[in-house]
């Protein structure tokens, strides 16, 4: 009974097996492929009146798109921002995740819980709630106020100092899992070899556990990065529309400006400097890892 | 190379002693083997020995050198790990190289005692590879090499064969000893594995719960168990209930179920505590079909039990019987595999008086 079940199980395996990826991959060309073929398609077309685009083939979008000097602008400090997210997230993850891949299995389920509960309320409610704290007669601007520390207040907000907490607090998580993952894959004892062989704590850390740990570096960094690139709400609500990055640039260009294909061109543009972003900091992280891998 | 010396050694974890006022002298150059099933406070031992635990009481010292509450890598210890602990990212010569570079050396003494101490451990051609391209031996030996480049003053392996099969651990005991001796390191080695124990040690330090119950040569733990929990953990043994009805020469004489059996015995406190366990190893038993109506003999340095072979299994090299005797128990002999017996077979069991060891009964907490 078992056996004709296992039999019969393997069969169907070894018949079919692309048949179970079908679903996935199905998911995947809907809703990504096909989207953003859409969208690259749409950027070499002539935006139109009252139509979203006429279909005659033109480079205008991206001539126009690169010849301006203030989507550059734009677009460096998209990339600012999402590298300083990245770098931040970093710096606090690291300890965090450090913490919690040593911790005892009892206490690493509560602090998982703690780590994962601020994604359990949306970036929006979580915007708003910093909001709160940051604006200018916010908590820790009456604060700052009502013990004469800096009588004009603080501008923590609507600058891109407001957008780096935003982004920072929503996409820690992110970066403390990856990390979390790969200190969790070093055993203890490779620490504890370097210390029987004369390396002080500090030492054994550098020399061991963090270059083993690069793997999660990259992964969380590459993720955050991503992430942060991208968002929109965070810039929107903490940003006040006076930190413009290029997703809202995208977005205004779209619905404003009416103009589709110009939009388009733009997040195209994003993608391929990101890319570059992200294709730099991968030949970096390969030297970095080199004997790392198999 | 230093004397170890443990003295009043306790660590508590909550409510769990794993190591209970622990004493340990090890002499210069020797290998001592901490020997006990898992959970007896042998890792304990060694890890607070290394300075990876801090004890809760107690001291340890290398030598004269006071080294309790040392930071580890303070102490000039080298370690071996039961997986080995190679550092992945590194080569063999850069693992190897590690703690030369932690102590400082000069680049050409750096690589000359590296290659030495890999000819040393035969691993001369494999500098470059990384450990994941080492076969379990090899890394092994890479990680004996690590630990022993520096010149500690003690090597402790924690059951550093235990990931190997079975035909290359019994290759490895001798070479890691023989490895110990060229080097002449005082050596501290947990294992749970007796025969290990037995090859490598000059002496074995048998421990359950957090107490060593003896430290003697491999000889003697075999055949002078100071109780009875060395007894059933080391080798094959019988056990015969009884209590000492008196002596003969240098002989107890113990009632037991079985009749009365001569044997000998640590004799201490024997008057207030008169319960024994008599302890007999299956292969010093012989076995021999009884005559019937024979001449009884009455040599009362051997002891004689009537009984019937229930049980034969031939195991290659020896043959394992199950003996029933008068009492009911049952006895387990090993013998000649060419013996004539059969299941059946009434049998007489006969076993020398002075190869017949007695422990203190069970009731008793040994220190």
């Amino acid at each position: 009974m078992v056996g004709a079940r296992t039999r019969g199980a393997r069969t169907l395996a070894r018949g079919r097996p692309w048949f179970l990826v079908v679903p996935a991959l199905a998911v995947v060309v809907v809703f990504f492929v096909l989207p953003y073929a859409n969208l690259v398609s749409m950027s070499f077309l002539t935006p139109g009146k009252a139509e979203p685009y006429v279909a005659v083939p033109t480079l205008g979008n991206y001539v126009s798109a690169l010849g301006d000097a203030f989507q550059w602008w734009i677009l460096w400090r998209t990339l600012k921002l999402g590298f300083l997210t990245t770098l931040v997230t970093l710096l606090l993850g690291y300890p965090l995740a450090y913490n919690l891949a040593r911790a005892s299995s009892r206490m690493k389920g509560l602090l998982l819980v703690l780590l994962l509960s601020p994604l359990l309320v949306g970036v929006v409610i979580r915007s708003f709630g910093w909001m709160v704290l940051l604006a200018d007669n916010g908590l820790i601007n009456s604060f700052v106020k009502h013990w004469g520390l800096a009588p004009q207040g603080l501008k923590l907000m609507y600058n891109e100092f407001g957008v780096l907490v935003g982004t920072v607090h929503v996409y820690l998580p992110f970066m403390v899992l990856s990390l979390s993952g790969a200190l969790q894959n070093i055993p203890p004892d490779l620490e504890l070899a370097a210390r029987s062989l004369g390396a002080s704590s500090t030492k054994a850390f550098w020399r061991i556990a963090f270059p083993l740990s690069l793997p999660g570096i990259f992964a969380g960094s590459l993720l955050v990065f991503v992430l942060a690139v991208s968002s929109y709400v965070i810039p929107v609500l903490l940003g006040g529309f006076k930190v413009i990055t290029t997703p809202l640039l995208v977005v205004q260009t779209a619905i404003d400006v009416h103009n589709w294909p110009g939009a388009a061109a733009q997040a195209v543009i994003l993608f391929a400097a990101s890319l570059v972003c992200i294709g730099l900091y991968f030949k970096l992280m390969n030297r970095a890892m080199r004997g790392l891998s198999a | 190379m230093s004397a170890i010396s443990l003295t009043g050694l306790t660590k508590r974890f909550g409510s769990v002693v794993a190591v209970d006022d622990l004493h340990l002298d090890v002499r210069n150059g020797e290998l001592v083997a901490l020997l006990g099933p898992s959970g007896c406070g042998k890792t304990t031992t060694l890890r607070i020995i290394a300075g990876f635990e801090l004890p809760d009481a107690g001291e340890i010292e290398f030598d004269d050198r006071r080294v309790t509450e040392l930071q580890p890598e303070r102490r000039n210890i080298g370690m071996v790990f039961q997986n080995y602990a190679l550092f992945p990212h590194m080569t063999v010569v850069q693992n190897v190289a590690f703690g030369l570079e932690m102590r400082k050396e000069a680049a050409p003494t750096i690589r000359a005692r590296v290659a030495s101490t890999l000819a040393k451990v035969q691993l001369t051609g494999l500098e470059g590879r990384y450990p994941r391209q080492l076969s379990g031996g090899q890394q092994q030996r890479a990680a004996l090499a690590r630990a022993l480049v520096v010149a500690p003053d003690v090597l402790l392996l924690d059951e550093p064969l235990a990931n190997l099969d079975a035909k290359l651990r019994e290759e490895m005991r001798f070479y890691v000893r023989s490895l110990q001796q060229e080097v002449g390191i005082t050596t501290i080695y947990v294992t749970h594995d007796q025969a290990e124990a037995m090859v490598i040690a000059d002496r074995i330090a048998v421990m359950f719960n957090g107490r060593i119950h003896q430290l003697a040569a491999p000889q003697e733990i075999y055949n002078r168990p100071h109780t009875w929990m060395v007894a059933e953990f080391i080798g094959l043994t019988n056990f015969i209930e009884g209590s000492i009805v008196g002596r003969e020469s240098q002989l107890l004489v113990i009632d037991t179920p079985m009749g009365t059996l001569r044997c000998e015995g640590s004799t201490t406190d024997t008057d207030a505590k008169p319960e024994r366990l008599i302890a007999v190893r299956p292969e010093s038993i012989q076995l021999s079909q009884r005559a019937e109506g024979g001449p009884r003999s009455s040599d009362l340095t051997m002891n004689r039990l009537q009984g019937v072979v229930r049980a034969r299994a031939f195991l290659g090299n020896l043959v394992d019987y199950r003996v029933e005797v008068a009492s009911g128990a049952v006895l387990r002999v090993q013998g000649d595999p060419h013996a004539p017996l059969a299941v059946g077979d009434a049998v007489e069991a006969a076993f020398q008086a002075r190869s017949t060891w007695s422990v203190p009964a069970r009731e008793e907490r040994v220190r």
